[in-house]
């Protein structure tokens, strides 16, 4: 490098010369690259300008900025705009004072500018751009410091000491003119007036440009010297600098020579450097052949790139040259040719010898001229057109550029929007938080509260998700502990009603021997009865106190059970009370007992029960009892067996619609009988209940169904049930169609009850049979039971029995038929056969059996009998009974009626002849 | 000590004039709206004192629906006296009480004593039956007439004591056949027979 700084001036020494002997005698025009240059130079390289930017702002605005810089020479001010397009600067930096550092660790291309005043940090594009920057900016805070003393004296003074800042002065114009390569090489497009605008390729056009110029120039040139030498023609740009380079070798000489010795001591002082980039510069630009040295020389302080660019562009410029030498040299040689045509003319002229000839020759010349003439005319008038097709081609041009220019104030606006975007996409991606600070802070503190969050949730996740398990563990715990719980509560429960139940019977049994003491005792002994109705007494409250609080607490049973019916029988009678009490007990215990040992397992089989079909065991099922969540389900299935052959869709619809439409003959009967349905049912008597309305619908509906049975009292009964255990009515409505119409004989509900009454001589037959004992005692006591076993089959027991046995006879009834109406009727006596028998007295006997059904409370004992003791028991035994009475009873009525015939007649004829003896009305009818 | 004569005692009537009230009035003074309709006969007993006598009333209580008129002999058989029940608002409960005057004029036990209740007069605002046609008609069979309320217990017992007197007093010579029937010597009719 050294060698070849060393080398440089030595190599260069010649072309220096030559432009400042061109320069010195301050000649205006006919300098070929001066002249050119500084009319190219005039807009460019001259100003260092170009954009930068500016870090600045305040607060969240603080920001890197592209400004226009541009350098004012007269202040030594760097002035910068928003765009180089703007007419005034936005602020100035006085660079004077100032003070330029740039920072390694920095960003590249970051520099800083320190005045007095305030500090500037800058960024250029590249590292390049900042250097030359630097370099520019110290060069001319140095030019300004030393410019002060006047430019016209210095000159002379320039041999004083500082040699190149003098030499500096003096080719001020020149330096700066080299100013112009400066920008070529160093970063392209960065810096100088062109950036603002016009890159690279505009310097190239100009320089184009500048060559025709300078051909015209050098043609001036060679006519002058032709006129001044001859025929001379040497290329003029090659002798002239030449010619005067000698003078002044040894000035540049004596700069090049300091330079290079200073170089090494890296003075710190800007000036030197400066001053050796120009010398540099101007070296370059003497010496036209001398590239290597000169790119070597600037290799110093610039990169490899940098120099293979300057050597191309050094290429490129000395191609130019030679092509326009070329030309210049075509130039002459066709002016050499019209100067010896000229020659030869004259020589011509001169040799003739005579005035003719002469005269010939001038005449010739004369019709040459006028030919000449016209061809000049000619050719003026194509001149002519051509300037004008010209000037249409310039103002295409000029359109055309103007187009161009358009499109590149387009394009040049569209390229600030992207690197403004750009820049800002940089910074944002940079340095989001402190440099952007508006919205990608935001976006950025958003983003971190939602992490933040999204950790936050992670952790609550993580918490809940724990509790979960111990939650689910807890829940688990739990349930087993409440599962024991609950099986322990049960066991109690069931010793509980185990023990209620014993504490019941016990209690009944006390009651019955109080009973049975108090009728023993009579009014015998007074006190005794009297301290026996005082025990019966407190028996009879003590337990009523009782038993509310217990069935408050534990027990299931309240004061009406699933159906609604009341539990304790509403006996008035103060006998009867203690009855009803004992009674209740005794159901009670054996509904406690039988809930374990008996209901469960029935349950369990009515649960694996699968499709409801006819079979043994379905029977042997119905008959324990169906339990009462099957209970509707079953009844249904039971009823559509019986009636499928009556059933039809709408039919009960159309029923109903009949009986709006018209007003049976029963109505009222039915009316009247609603609300003295189960009176000891609270589904009944409730006012609010639903109950009494479906009744009426289903009793009106079935009067027109039969209207040969219309309504019969009891029938309300049958609906009822049916109601109370299928609740919706059509199915109740079907149900006593079934149990009226199918099971039950005709005649059964009609005018004259005679099946009915049949049916009341087959019970008197069967019970002869199977409980002669009974029948025998009651015969004996002139009991006539029909008066009470009438109700039972009329309403299947329904006025009799305590809901739970009444519904499991039902149960049975549905699907087998009366016959088990029969065999609970005997059941019945057969349950309490001892008890009446121990009466002695046909009222007592009444008195009991009056309630006697009430009593019965082991529904699984009454079964059996029912069902076991009872046997055999053969529908056609039943069916040939029933034809026997039936016959008896039609024959009865028969006598009946000729007996009323008979009395009648008598009558008749005896008031005949009563009229005769005219006796009163009232002995005719005490006779009678 | 006093002598118990068991009255057996028989309530006629139309449906729904209410038979059972009074009964239920009479034997355990009390009284429901609603007491279910009787199927068959319902027996009770009630026992007041007559005179130096006990008339213990067997009181068969039937069904007042005209199809069960049927069985009605089953319980007016053997009876001292009947209780023949209309509903003072409903002039067709007076008919029918005709139709049971006849029908026991005929079929009936023999000097069985026949009262007449027109029950509900507490309803009278909407009387059907004037109370002078009752007591005419009462008057042309030899019947004892009273207006009686269940509900509000009026003449109820009265009723019954109307009853007692009319019953016979015990005589010595007693052919049995009266209706009247001793705890000691129960009638030995057949009673299953009809009529």
């Amino acid at each position: 490098m050294e060698g070849a700084g060393e080398n440089a001036p030595e190599s260069s020494s010649s072309a220096p010369g030559s432009e400042e002997s061109a320069r010195d005698p301050q000649v205006p025009p006919p300098e070929e690259e001066s002249g050119d240059c500084a009319r190219s130079l005039e807009a460019v390289p001259k100003k260092l300008c170009g954009y930068l930017s500016k870090f600045g702002g305040k607060g969240p605005i603080r920001g890197w900025k592209s400004r226009w810089f541009f350098y004012d020479e007269r202040k030594c001010q760097l002035y910068y705009s928003r765009t180089a397009q703007d007419a005034n600067p936005l602020d100035s930096i006085d660079l004077s004072s100032a003070v330029f550092d740039c920072k390694a660790d920095a960003e590249e291309g970051i520099f800083e500018i320190k005045t007095p005043s305030r500090v500037i940090t800058l960024k250029a594009a590249t590292k390049q751009a900042m250097l030359y920057w630097l370099q520019q900016l110290q060069m001319k805070r140095w030019e300004f410091h030393n410019s002060p003393p006047a430019p016209p004296a210095t000159p002379d003074a320039a041999l004083a000491g500082n040699g190149p800042v003098l030499h500096l002065e003096l080719g001020q114009e020149e330096a700066e003119l080299e100013e112009f390569l400066c920008p070529v090489k160093t970063p392209p497009g960065l810096v100088g007036v062109t950036a603002a605008l016009q890159p690279f390729p505009a310097l190239q056009n100009i320089s184009l440009k500048h060559l025709g110029t300078e051909i015209q120039n050098t043609m001036h040139n060679i006519r002058g010297n032709k006129q001044a030498q001859g025929t001379g023609h040497e290329p003029p740009g090659e002798d002239s600098p030449q010619s005067g380079e000698p003078q002044r070798e040894g000035q540049p000489s004596a700069s090049d020579a300091s330079t290079p010795g200073r170089e090494p001591e890296d003075s710190p002082k800007p000036a030197p450097k400066s001053s050796l980039t120009i010398n540099f510069a101007q070296k370059a630009k003497r010496q036209n052949n001398t590239f290597p040295f000169f790119s070597e020389g600037i290799t110093r302080n610039r990169t490899a790139q940098e120099k293979v660019a300057a050597l191309e562009q050094q290429v490129l410029m000395l191609t130019k040259e030679l092509k326009s030498q070329k030309e210049l040299v075509k130039i002459l040689h066709k002016a050499l040719e019209a100067a010896q045509q000229e020659k030869r003319a004259s020589s011509a002229y001169l040799a003739a010898a005579e005035d003719k000839d002469r005269l010939e020759l001038v005449r010739h010349k004369v019709r040459q001229i006028a030919e000449l003439g016209r061809r000049v005319e000619a050719l003026e008038q194509e001149r002519e057109s051509l300037a004008h097709t010209a000037s249409l081609r310039e103002q295409q041009v000029q359109e055309l550029q103007q187009h161009v220019q358009l499109l590149m104030d387009k394009n040049h606006a569209k390229q600030q929007v992207i690197c403004k975007l750009s820049e800002k996409v940089t910074q944002d991606f940079r340095h989001p938080p402190d440099q952007s600070p508006l919205r990608p802070d935001a976006a950025n503190r958003d983003f971190l509260s939602q992490q933040e969050k999204i950790e936050h949730l992670k952790d609550d996740m993580e918490a809940y998700r724990t509790q979960n398990r111990f939650l689910n563990s807890e829940i688990h715990q739990v349930t087993k502990i409440w599962r024991k719980v609950a099986e322990k509560e049960k066991a109690l429960l069931t010793k509980c009603a185990y023990l209620q139940a014993r504490n019941c019977q016990v209690e009944s049994k006390y009651l019955a021997g109080l009973r049975r003491l108090q009728e023993a005792l009579g009014d015998e002994a007074s006190e005794c009865s009297e301290l026996l109705r005082q025990l019966v007494q407190e028996a009879l409250q003590w337990e009523a106190g009782e038993a509310s609080s217990d069935s408050m607490e534990l027990s299931p049973i309240s004061e009406y059970d699933e159906y609604g019916f009341l539990t304790v029988p509403d006996y008035e009678v103060e006998d009867l009370k203690l009855l009803a009490k004992i009674q209740a007990l005794e159901v009670r215990s054996h509904h406690l007992l039988g809930l374990e040992a008996v209901d469960r397992p029935l349950r369990e089989r009515w649960a694996a029960l699968g499709d409801l079909v006819p079979s043994a065991e379905l029977k042997q099922l119905l008959r324990a009892g169906v339990p009462r969540e099957h209970r509707p389900r079953v009844w249904k299935w039971l009823v559509h067996l019986r009636v499928q052959h009556l059933h039809t869709p709408g039919c009960y619809q159309e029923l109903l619609s009949r009986g709006q439409a018209r007003e049976h003959p029963a109505a009222r009967q039915i009316e009247l009988d609603l609300n003295r349905t189960f009176p000891n049912n609270k589904h009944f008597t409730c006012a609010t209940s639903s109950f009494p309305d479906k009744l009426r619908r289903v009793l009106l509906a079935f009067s027109w169904q039969n209207p040969t049975i219309g309504y019969c009292q009891g029938l309300n009964r049958l609906a009822a049930i049916a109601l109370l255990v299928l609740e919706e009515e059509e199915s109740a409505f079907w149900c006593l169609v079934a149990i009226v119409e199918t099971i039950m004989p005709a005649d059964y509900y009609c005018n004259t009850l005679t099946a009915s009454q049949v049916d009341q001589r087959v019970l008197q037959d069967l019970l002869s049979e199977k409980l002669p004992r009974l029948m025998a005692h009651l015969g004996q006591h002139h009991v006539d039971l029909s008066l009470v076993t009438f109700n039972w089959f009329l309403v299947v027991f329904a006025d009799s029995l305590i809901s739970n046995i009444l519904l499991r006879v039902w149960d049975a009834f549905l699907y087998e038929g009366t016959k088990v109406v029969f065999r609970y009727a005997l059941a019945i006596f057969k349950y309490n056969e001892k008890e009446i028998l121990r009466l002695q007295n046909g009222l007592e006997i009444y008195q009991y059996l009056r309630f006697f059904t009430k009593t019965i409370s082991n529904s699984r004992k009454l079964m059996n009998i029912a069902f076991n003791d009872m046997n055999p028991f053969r529908m056609k035994q039943l069916r040939q009974l029933r034809m026997v009475h039936r016959e008896r009873l039609e024959a009865e009525l028969r006598e009946l009626e000729q007996l009323k015939a008979e009395y009648l007649e008598r009558r008749a004829s005896r008031r005949r002849a009563v009229s005769e003896g005219c006796a009163s009305e009232d002995e005719v009818e005490g006779e009678a | 000590m006093m002598a118990i004569r068991e009255l057996k005692v028989c309530l006629l009537g139309d449906t729904g004039v209410g038979k059972s009230s009074i009964v239920c009035r009479f034997v355990q003074d009390h009284f429901d709206h609603n007491i279910s309709p009787t199927i068959g006969a319902s027996f009770m007993t009630k026992t007041v004192p007559c005179g130096n006598e006990l008339h213990k009333f067997l009181i068969w209580d039937t069904a007042g629906q005209e199809r069960f008129h049927s069985l009605a002999p089953m319980y007016y058989r053997g009876s001292a006296a009947a209780v023949i029940v209309y509903d003072i608002t409903k002039q067709d409960s007076f008919y029918t009480l005709k139709k049971w005057v006849k029908e026991l004029k005929e079929h009936g036990p023999e000097n069985i004593v026949m009262a007449i209740a027109g029950n509900k007069c507490d309803l009278s605002d909407i009387r059907e039956v004037p109370l002078k046609d009752a007591k005419e008609y009462a008057e042309s069979i030899g019947a004892i007439v009273v207006e009686t309320s269940a509900k509000n217990a009026i003449n109820i017992e009265e009723l019954f004591q109307g009853i007692s007197r009319q019953i016979p007093p015990l005589d010595p010579h007693e052919n049995g056949n009266n209706g009247i029937i001793k705890v000691e010597k129960p009638t030995t009719q057949a009673s299953r027979r009809c009529c």
